[in-house]
């Protein structure tokens, strides 16, 4: 094969050095402040996940890698390269859009086909590649269509089919499975984790959904007001929260958090507090009904039944909402006071400024 | 019966009966549709048949259908003036036309769409209020930057001006509309997949803007081809004359207009505007739609 630009930057890479940087990045439109001194580093073939709420800067971030946003300030390496400068095309990166941004006046293989042809490879390189990557993700049959003809999940996989015949040394994935239908998701998750799997490429995903950024990441940067609230691999977010917003962000439901001097009276002792905490978090599946009637008394407001688990609102002594995960296919009737216990390990105390305190 | 079967039964007997309103209904619309379309219908019947008839039948006679089918009328136009010579400068300067306004409309409505430069809001303000003078407000400035340019009795003006008059900004406004809705993140995919700015609005822009470039051509085409004033004002010599202007040459030794040959020479003008409407005839609705509130 004749090595191409983009294959000649997959191959001469050094692996010890990592596949992407950000040093103190800072991204501003007009008086707006979008990025604020962004640090990362990607490791080769790794897939690192950027989550946050909508206009925390994760799409801004991505899209200055793929080099669709200059960079204010601070550099973006790939690789051993500087490319703040450099034209997105040439950081041997490929990007996956949310839309799929497929041209509706090619065919599927004219759409996968056309970077290539744009940087005049022979048609035969093109068509064998094209032919590769359309056997990978099953569009073989699809390749003389138009877009137009084609399903959500069928256009997503072209989009991926178009970023895989570049051999880029890292794929951008911008919200892509935001617009399939719930089932679909599920599926297009799985086949873009087999397919980092067998590339393995480098990957860097932008998504809201938190489910999808913890099925699929090696490591979650979250991202809050364009900077960096914490970046670890999904069980270390879990359990391990730097702060009270990534606390609350990861895991479904939501964690619950109580200010420790509301708590029931006796609650903070058994919890045993440490110094400085002000605020307590107890994830909603950490927390049970316990039958023997021990615990912190709470009255039962309401119950949604989702299948295996019913999600149980509760209002603690002192007024405060509470949330828990009931485990069995049946739960006390509306307006039933009941005691709340909780696995002391899973227990997270934050600060008045809402920083994680670690115990022990 | 029970209720089901009744119901089942009225339904059956309702079918035909709705059948009939439906057909009444269409009939009433098609001959409502018809009797509107008779002003403007008819003016074209009497030119076509006008220009089968003599002079002197032609408001001699009421019918519609000659007495004598006079085909030697549409020779007559070409022998009376060089009306061949002038069918193609109407062609080749409406083409011309037609070819430059949509490389420059969709090149600057590109811009303008796309590129964020200062002033661009501006600019954009500046072209749309030149669409509020009237022609005949600038033929004279015209008249005297033509004059200026030494391209009086020359094809130039007919081209220049429109291009880059009014019309050109008409144009322009419309390419910009359209490439506005365009969504961005395919022109971004183009600059991943390595396409320079002008790659992206030749590769991508412009085959996705197929119906506004199509209503454009349309559009200049037409109004290209109608132009009157500007060869009234601009051309002297009578083998450079475009159709309109031959069409008011048609006059006797006292100036009076020679009806007869003057309708063969305006049926035969009509018929590449009409093929045009008859072939693109969406287009041209789309293309007053185009200007609306889209973007």
């Amino acid at each position: 094969m004749r090595p191409t630009m983009d294959t000649q930057q997959a191959t001469t890479s050094d692996p010890r050095l990592p596949a992407l940087e950000f040093q103190n990045v800072a991204k501003s439109f007009g008086a707006v402040n979008v990025i604020r001194g962004v640090d990362l580093q990607v490791r080769e073939g790794e897939f690192v996940v950027f989550v946050g709420p909508s206009g925390c800067g994760k799409s801004t971030l991505l899209r200055m890698i793929s080099g669709l946003e200059d960079v204010t300030s601070g550099t973006v390496s790939i690789g051993e390269r500087v490319v703040n400068d450099v034209p997105p095309a040439r950081r041997g990166v490929a990007m996956v859009f949310q839309s799929y941004a497929l041209y509706p006046h090619l065919t599927v293989a004219q759409n996968m086909g056309f970077g290539l042809k744009v940087r005049k490879m022979p048609a035969r390189e093109i068509e064998s590649r094209v032919a590769d990557a359309s056997a990978t993700l099953k569009l073989d049959a699809l390749l003389d269509r138009f877009p137009r003809e084609l399903s959500g999940g069928q256009r997503q996989r072209v989009a991926i089919g178009r970023a895989i015949v570049g051999n880029p040394r890292i794929f951008l994935f911008d919200e892509p499975l935001s617009n399939l239908d719930a089932e679909l998701r599920v599926h297009m998750r799985a086949e873009i984790a087999q397919l980092h799997e067998r590339l393995g490429n480098t990957m860097i995903y932008v998504t809201h959904d938190q489910i999808e950024a913890m099925t699929l990441a090696d490591r979650i940067v979250v991202l809050r007001d364009g900077q960096i609230e914490q970046v670890g691999s999904p069980q270390e977010l879990y359990l391990r929260p730097d702060n009270l917003f990534v606390a609350q962000f990861i895991g479904s439901p939501r964690m619950n958090v109580f200010d420790i001097d509301k708590l029931p009276p006796g609650v903070a002792a058994q919890l045993g507090v440490p110094e400085g905490a002000v605020k307590v978090g107890m994830r909603p599946e950490d927390l049970s009904i316990d039958p023997g009637g021990r615990g912190m008394p709470a009255v039962l407001r309401m119950s949604e039944y989702t299948g295996g688990n019913s999600l149980i609102h509760l209002e603690l002594d002192g007024g405060a909402p509470c949330l828990i995960v009931h485990h069995g296919q049946t739960s006390p009737p509306e307006g039933t006071a009941v005691h709340l216990t909780l696995d002391k390990g899973a227990v997270h105390f934050f600060d008045a400024n809402d920083t994680s305190i670690r115990k022990g | 019966m029970n209720p089901t079967e009744t119901a089942a039964a009225q339904m059956v007997h309702k079918g035909p009966s709705h059948k009939r309103i439906r057909l009444i209904t269409r009939v009433c619309w098609t001959s409502a549709l018809l009797v509107v379309a008779v002003p403007f219908v008819f003016p074209f019947l009497w030119m076509v048949s006008s220009s089968l008839k003599s002079a002197a039948e032609i408001f001699g006679a009421p019918s519609l259908i000659p007495d004598r089918f006079l085909w030697s009328n549409f020779v007559e136009v070409f022998n009376y003036q060089p009306f061949a010579r002038h069918y193609f400068n109407s062609i080749y300067i409406s083409l011309s036309v037609t070819g430059l306004t949509l490389i420059i409309a969709s090149l600057a409505g590109y811009a303008l769409a796309r590129m964020r430069f200062a002033g661009a809001g501006l600019i954009m303000l500046f072209l749309v209020s030149g669409l509020m003078v009237p022609e005949e407000v600038t033929i004279i400035p015209n008249f005297f930057l033509v004059r200026w340019l030494g391209l009086m009795d020359t094809h130039a003006p007919l081209i220049l001006l429109p291009t880059f008059g009014s019309h050109g900004v008409m144009a322009t406004f419309l390419m910009r509309q359209y490439f506005v809705a365009l969504p961005k993140e395919l022109e971004e995919a183009g600059t991943m997949d390595g396409l320079s700015r002008l790659g992206v609005w030749w590769k991508i822009a412009l085959p996705m803007s197929r119906p506004a470039l199509g209503a454009v051509a349309i559009i200049t085409f037409l109004f290209s081809w109608n132009l009157f004033l500007e060869p009234l004002v601009f051309l002297s010599s009578l083998e450079k004359f475009t159709l309109p202007l031959s069409l008011a040459n048609f006059t006797d030794a006292y100036g009076m207009p020679l009806w007869h040959l003057q309708l063969a020479a305006t049926t035969l003008a009509v018929v590449p505007v009409l093929t045009i409407y008859v072939l693109a005839q969406r287009q041209i609705i789309e293309s007053f739609a185009l200007s609306g509130v889209k973007g």
